[in-house]
């Protein structure tokens, strides 16, 4: 028990050093430089955000063939908008849109391993790595939705999108009511990563 | 790899707990260390860079959170993400040999042919 305990009051720094030791011998052999994984992490930071993914929602609402290429090739109706270069490898190669329609709902999770869509959606929330989460949403996802809030019609189907290593899904939400005539840029405004997870619906124009 | 929903929790009422973060913060920042953050970088840096196939990285996560899961409860260490992330980096880089003398990176190799 004892043994146990401290095992895991140095878990934190131990990971911490392996960490960094790793990166230094890395740099030490000439396999990276030591400004390799701050551009790394800078790109991510500034280049991979939800707003890829806001953008090509509001584009989708307002534009129905963009609607149409989306569903059948994502990556080539990405490849439309004027966004970041993507990195290839960044998994952005095996981005899938799954479009909410009147009666269909979708959710995205990844039972597996956190699988997700980086360069639409960025980093993910931390508790979409929760393993609870992630098997109560396969197991139970009206439960889950409801639990956080999503109102859906009795009658509405459920279609729970499972994350791999070839297919990252992401959520475009239906778009609300009240908004004819809005710009893209004030539509995106109206998207959250939760809504393009498939956890929440897109705002309403009155919560914008 | 199935989901084994035996190790659900459940409350006074029989009524699955949902872990509290799920629902009531969203916006807490990514990463709850630096190191979390440079494990990150060095993954998808590696990978970017061509040291490995993405997949070859993730193959080593879902195992090492595969055999987390297997473990009972009560005898298994509290969940870390970022521990297992940390792991599979190891194992990737180790398999891979990157810290092995002689390891030629991917651009100063002769049959490299990207371009």
């Amino acid at each position: 028990m004892t043994e146990q305990f401290s095992y895991s009051a140095d878990r934190e720094p131990a990971s911490a050093a392996q960490v960094r030791a790793l990166e230094a011998l890395l740099i030490e052999k000439g396999v990276i430089t030591d400004t390799t994984v701050d551009k790394v992490l800078g790109y991510f930071e500034s280049e991979m955000t939800p707003l890829n993914g806001q953008k090509i929602v509001a584009r989708a609402w307002v534009d129905p063939e963009f609607a149409q290429l989306l569903a059948k090739d994502t990556p080539a109706a990405i490849a439309q908008l004027d966004l970041p270069e993507g990195m290839a490898g960044a998994e952005g190669e095996h981005i899938a849109a799954v479009l909410n329609e009147p009666g269909v709902h979708n959710v995205v999770i990844c039972t597996l391993c956190s699988c997700f869509p980086w360069p639409v959606l960025g980093l993910p929330p931390y508790w979409y790595k929760d393993p609870v989460f992630r098997s109560r949403a396969a197991r139970e996802p009206r439960v889950v939705l409801s639990e956080l809030g999503v109102p859906l019609a009795d009658d509405t189907e459920i279609r729970v999108w499972d994350s791999s290593g070839h297919s990252r899904w992401f959520v475009v939400p239906e778009r609300p009511a009240g908004t004819e005539g809005w710009t893209e840029e004030q539509l995106a405004g109206l998207v959250t990563t939760e809504s393009m997870i498939g956890v929440a619906l897109a705002n309403q124009p009155s919560a914008a | 790899m199935a989901i084994d929903v035996s190790k659900l929790s459940y409350d006074d009422e029989g009524k699955v707990v949902f872990h509290s973060s799920c629902v009531t913060d969203t916006n807490q920042p990514k990463f709850d260390a630096e190191w979390q953050r440079r494990a990150f970088g060095l993954a998808v840096g590696l990978s970017e860079f061509g040291h490995y196939a993405w997949d070859d990285f993730q193959r080593e996560l879902i195992a090492s959170i595969g055999s987390w899961q297997e473990v009972p409860d009560d005898e298994r260490s509290r969940w870390e993400y970022y521990e297992h992330w940390v792991a599979a980096l190891d194992k990737v880089v180790e398999r891979h040999g990157l810290l092995e003398e002689g390891y030629v990176n991917p651009e100063d190799r002769d049959d490299h042919d990207d371009h």
